[in-house]
């Protein structure tokens, strides 16, 4: 149908839309006028991806000058194909209506992993053994050494890409990653660098997070994208973490220990290349004295190798002179490892700033920060000299490389943790090096600089407050939508005790107690005795669901369990845990019921959809705070305090709380779907902790529901789904959750929409 | 129907409610009067179903009905308890079953502990159905029901029985879980290829494998929300249901048995016919006992029957008597549909039962043949128990055409 939004003709597939969705358009239209930043939180499950693509391509088809491309970040490559396949029905309905070819392309970018064709390489499993092989096959020297010589093996893909593929771009239309395949296949081009080349010219790329948040990643792939895109972070929940992850760097012992052999071997390549061909070394020389930026010629390919650093942190002087002679830096690299090797020999954690720890290297081992900040650019230009193919051996010295220039660069918002052994097991030496970053704006803020308008959107976002603190920037607009419903279709419940009125927590002082684990077994039998098929469980951490179960076992509870259904756990094992899922689906659909015990966080919390059957209730055992204790953990506390003063607590509880709301909202992915939410735990009915749900949950916890017993709990579980069974057709939903376009228009709705827009 | 009066529970009995919750729910507009405006529609549509005169009805039909026996038939949230409820319902569905289906034949089976035990076998006999109910009161419930291996039970059952009829299974299932020995998949399949219907009706909640195999075979699922709509459920199960696609027309020998001892026609040989005999149905049970004069004797071998209808255990004959089949006939003619209009003021009260129109009633019923109007629920008593429009009977001029 064809929506007026504000003034914009936007095309929407659909003859049907939810009201919400025609707010998000209001809402995000508005955030594009003004060129600002927003935070939208929508529930799963009404088209927030649809409703996006729709509005953005409208507006990209109205002020062609003011938006030039949409940049889509997913978190998966399912969700990645999701959207593409969104945007082809739009195009399509595009097509249909305008009765021409829309000059439109977009395309989804993967790893090479998945976007490779290559009969050989792309048989392998590993990302990181595709890349070196397929930097082995297309590295310019590599090439070079095949123009001379026949016998070295270069990819044919890459190279008909290389003599033709740059000419024609690729025409109008909508590339998944299989489609691109095809295409490649067809043309013998090969698909991972025509996608990365049409990147450039493409009004609608998708990808993921990395290839913007990681300064590695995105230095390679995103820079020539222009300043007047709209960046788009679907599923953004978590996004200072992705922030942080990207630019912390984690070195053990071992990882040490490779670093010496790759020494070691760069140090044979040297001198058999001193022997051989001193004048290449000379030549590389040469360009270091140059200058570094200028040398480096960009060629794609040789990219594989990165800086660390954000673009803009990139120095533009030279390479000092201590390091530009090949031994020299070996001899340089061999001292680093060293010396973090003598900082890892501690019987006590210790806990320094970047500054400290430069002042310490320059004492002991007389290394200064000027040519440490250099080691990652130096490494890469090394290695290219050497013209070294195989690069999956190297990753630890590059790790040890990007730690260097990080630790030399940035001299606030991070932190370097060495931990003799692990808090679990503290007798067995297991030292590790932390560098961690604190401050998840440092890798987000290049993004919120260079383009016109971020959008970051999810289903659960809530506290919507906490994310411009913490991520540092201005919103135009933050908005948190709730579900229209015909009829309520989720049923959130705090339930704080058990039958026998103790208080059912996971609080540290409670959680090991016999009562409160007895309660909570009891709890979980009874729900799987009034709810049909699927129920999920989420435990605030692995250590804590293996006590629990293995108490449940000795009280009897498993056994009561498993006369009403399966039972299924998660583990660690991400293999055991696709079977334990793969067989819980199994058990869901062909009757028999299942529960699957996991853990919030976990892989389950976050990935994947437990829709309709598969999910009828989600049970949240204690609330999941994240580990206290863990010293990275309190750094960051601390580093948020001091610089932007958010107190502990708040982030403690607002960390946790989004992971509940994550794990609670795995089980609504639709209108016609239905699920009940059981909180177990006493302290989610305090004032501080339910503000936090988002907000279309929040909406349906009435206050009545918030001081359950586990008796009165399936009292309302069984009434309420009788309620839910049923019929439930689309007609009852007409009018009320769905609308067509006349009602749309209807003034009344109009009227409700505004107020809606307004209200938050 | 004739327990109508003690419908009502006592307070003490029914469930756990907060009643002042109830109230609130009904500002907010959105949960118990939503509900209850989904009834309302799915009576209607009930009644629309049924009144879509063109299609084929299946007359004769073979039922199963399985009853679920796990341990979960022993909550209380039913009363007394969910099996004596459902058996209890049961013992009227039986009857209102052969009320109008006489022709037809129904089975009982029950499942518990994993596997299915036959109570009755597939007959036309109300009484021994309604006896083995009776039966069924003290049994005990225990362990996990199996849904495939009840429901190729009754497959089997109903596999071999005549093509032109209707064959159906319905499954009363409290379970939310099912213990089955193999995939579930292949026995939709092998039911959908025989032609066998299944309807199911969940007493707790939701089951995704329940809806599937009702909508793949073209059944039913229905979840209760209290006994009264139990109740409701388990009578719409009564009418026969639309003809599904491919069931042949054939022709079907019957027998009708001379009925009265007196009459000397030609189908019988007089003497043999009125001496005492055993009857067929119960020779094999212990309280068999010789039968008087009275009786029904196959047309074709002469066996004796106590009651009609029945299929002939000799020679496979199916015996009827005249009035059953006119009672079978007016699921062939059914009464047009109603139309539905809406209220206006100047029809105060419902042509049938002379009812004055409350506010809230806002749709009322229209024949297209007579014009008069009623409401929904003479609507529905007219075209469930009735079979004939009020308004075109009571108007000499259409009674007359309708009769030539």
């Amino acid at each position: 149908m064809k929506l007026n939004v504000d003034g914009l003709l936007v095309y929407f597939p659909y003859d049907y839309i939810y009201p919400e969705q025609f707010s998000y358009m209001l809402e995000l239209k508005r955030v594009l006028d003004a060129k600002g930043h927003c935070l939208l939180e929508m529930p799963s499950g009404t088209g927030k991806t649809t409703t996006l693509l729709s509005l953005i391509v409208a507006y990209m088809k109205a002020h062609p000058l003011d938006l030039t491309k949409l940049v889509y970040c997913s978190r998966t490559v399912p969700e990645l194909e999701k959207v593409m396949e969104e945007l082809r029905k739009l195009m399509n309905y595009y097509e249909k209506e305008m009765g021409m070819e829309q000059n439109i392309l977009g395309l989804a970018l993967s790893s090479r992993k998945n976007l490779c064709i290559h009969p050989s390489v792309s048989k392998e499993r590993e990302g990181k053994v595709v890349d070196g092989r397929c930097y082995s096959l297309t590295a310019s020297f590599v090439r070079a050494r095949h123009a001379a010589d026949d016998a070295v093996p270069i990819c044919e893909f890459y190279e008909g890409f290389d003599a033709h593929g740059k000419e024609f771009p690729l025409p109008p239309g909508v590339y998944n990653l299989d489609d691109l395949k095809e295409y490649g296949q067809t043309k013998r081009w090969c698909p991972y660098f025509l996608a990365r080349h049409t990147i450039t010219h493409a009004n609608i790329v998708v990808y993921s997070y990395h290839y913007l948040l990681d300064p590695k990643i995105a230095e390679v792939v995103s820079k020539e994208i222009s300043k007047s895109s709209v960046v788009v972070f679907d599923e953004a929940h978590n996004i200072d973490n992705v922030c942080i992850d990207s630019m912390s760097v984690k070195i053990t012992k071992r990882l040490l220990d490779k670093c010496s052999n790759s020494i070691t071997i760069l140090e044979t390549t040297i001198s058999n290349m001193k022997e051989n061909d001193s004048k290449r070394l000379e030549k590389e020389y040469k360009r270091l004295v140059e200058g570094l930026r200028d040398a480096t010629i960009a060629r794609e390919t040789d990219m594989a190798l990165v800086n660390p650093v954000l673009p803009s942190e990139i120095l533009e002087e030279a390479v000092p002179g201590t390091i530009r002679t090949a031994e020299h830096f070996v001899a340089f690299l061999k001292r680093v490892v060293e010396y973090i090797k003598t900082r890892l020999r501690v019987q006590h954690v210790v806990q320094e700033s970047p500054a400290g720890f430069l002042r310490d290297i320059h004492t002991k081992v007389c290394i200064d920060r000027k040519p440490l900040r250099f080691t990652a650019e130096r490494l890469a230009s090394l290695i290219r000299t050497l013209e070294i193919s195989d690069l999956t051996d190297f990753s630890p010295l590059v790790t040890v490389s990007h730690f260097a220039t990080l630790v030399s660069t940035y001299t606030k918002g991070f932190t370097i943790i060495i931990e003799p052994f692990e808090d679990r097991a503290p007798t067995v030496s297991n030292p590790i090096l932390y560098f961690s970053c604190l401050d998840s704006s440092i890798a987000i803020k290049p993004v919120f600089n260079r383009f016109q308008t971020v959008v970051i959107t999810s289903g659960t976002l809530s506290p919507l407050d906490m994310y411009p603190k913490i991520l540092d920037f201005h919103p135009v607009i933050m908005t948190s939508f709730t579900m229209t419903l015909a009829r309520q279709c989720i049923l959130p419940m705090i339930v704080s005790k058990g039958n026998d009125q103790v208080a059912m927590s996971s609080r540290y002082e409670t959680r090991e107690d016999t009562a409160v684990i007895r309660n909570y077994g009891n709890l979980l039998v009874e729900i799987a005795a009034a709810v049909p098929d699927g129920i999920v469980c989420f435990f605030t951490s692995y250590l804590y669901l293996e006590t629990i179960v293995s108490s449940w076992y000795d009280q009897g509870i498993i056994d009561q369990l498993q006369r009403h259904k399966l039972l299924f756990i998660e583990t660690q094992d991400a293999a055991e845990t696709s079977l334990a899922l793969i067989n819980y689906i199994k058990a869901c659909d062909n009757g028999r019921g299942a529960v699957l015990l996991s853990v919030a966080r976990g892989k389950v919390s976050e990935g994947i959809d437990f829709d309709h059957h598969l999910g009828r209730a989600v049970l949240m055992f204690g609330i999941p705070y994240v580990y206290t204790q863990s010293r990275i953990l309190r750094a960051r506390l601390e580093y948020l305090r001091d610089q932007f003063q958010i107190r502990e607590n708040d982030f403690l509880t607002f960390d946790a709380m989004r992971h509940a709301a994550q794990c609670l909202g795995r089980c609504m992915r639709g209108k016609t779907d239905y699920g009940i939410m059981v909180l177990a735990d006493k302290r989610f009915s305090r004032a501080d902790k339910r503000s936090k749900l988002p907000k279309w949950i929040q909406e349906h916890l009435k206050d009545t529901n918030c001081n359950l017993s586990t008796e009165e709990c399936v009292q309302i579980c069984k009434r309420w789904l009788r309620q839910m069974a049923q019929p439930f057709s689309r007609e009852d939903q007409l009018g009320i959750s769905l609308l067509t376009l006349e009602q749309l228009q209807s003034e009344e709705m109009q009227k409700k929409i505004q107020q809606r827009a307004q209200g938050v | 129907m004739a327990d109508e009066d003690e419908t009502k529970e006592y307070r003490w009995e029914s469930g756990y409610e907060k009643t002042w919750e109830a109230i609130k729910e009904d500002d907010d507009g959105l949960l118990e009067s939503n509900v209850a405006d989904l009834v309302a529609r799915a009576k209607r549509k009930r009644a629309a179903l049924k009144a879509t005169g063109a299609i084929q009805l299946g007359m004769m039909r073979h039922l199963f009905v399985v009853v679920d026996a796990s341990a979960c038939m022993f909550l209380q949230d039913l009363k007394p308890t969910r099996f004596l409820c459902v058996l209890k319902l049961l013992e009227v569905f039986v009857h209102e079953f052969f009320d109008l289906n006489p022709i037809s034949q129904l089975g009982i089976l029950t499942t518990k502990m994993k596997r299915c035990e036959q109570i009755t076998v597939l007959a036309g006999n109300q009484k021994t159905h309604i006896e083995a109910l009776q039966q069924l009161k003290d049994f005990s419930c225990e362990g996990e029901p199996s849904l495939q291996n009840s429901l190729e039970r009754a497959m089997n059952g109903l596999k071999n029985m005549p093509a032109h009829s209707s064959r159906e299974i319905l499954v009363l299932f409290g379970s939310l879980t099912t213990c089955d020995p193999g995939d579930v998949q292949k026995t939709i399949k092998a039911l959908k290829d025989n032609n066998i219907r299944v309807s199911i009706i969940g007493l707790a909640a939701e089951v995704r494998i329940c809806r599937e195999i009702a909508k793949k075979t073209g059944g039913t699922y229905n979840v209760l929300i209290d006994d009264h709509h139990l109740k409701e459920l388990i009578l719409s199960q009564v009418q026969p249901p639309a003809v599904a696609g491919s069931i042949e027309a054939s022709l079907v020998k019957m027998g009708f048995p001379g009925g009265t001892p007196n009459v000397n026609d030609g189908t019988c040989d007089s003497s043999a016919d009125h001496a005492p005999a055993y009857c067929l149905c119960h020779i094999d049970s212990e309280t068999s006992s010789l039968m008087g004069p009275n009786g029904y004797n196959c047309p074709q071998c002469g066996s004796r029957y106590c009651e009609l209808p029945v299929e002939c255990k000799q020679c496979g004959l199916t015996l009827v008597s005249a009035p059953h089949l006119a009672r079978s006939y007016h699921h062939l003619f059914p009464i047009k549909p109603f139309m539905e209009r809406s209220r206006v003021p100047d029809t105060a009260h419902c042509f049938a039962c002379a009812k004055l129109f409350v506010e809230a009633e806002t749709n009322v019923y229209e024949c297209e043949n007579c014009h008069q109007i009623v409401c929904l629920d003479c609507d529905l008593f007219i075209r469930e128990t009735l079979h004939t429009c009020p308004g075109c009977a009571s108007d000499p001029v259409t009674a007359q055409m309708k009769t030539n």
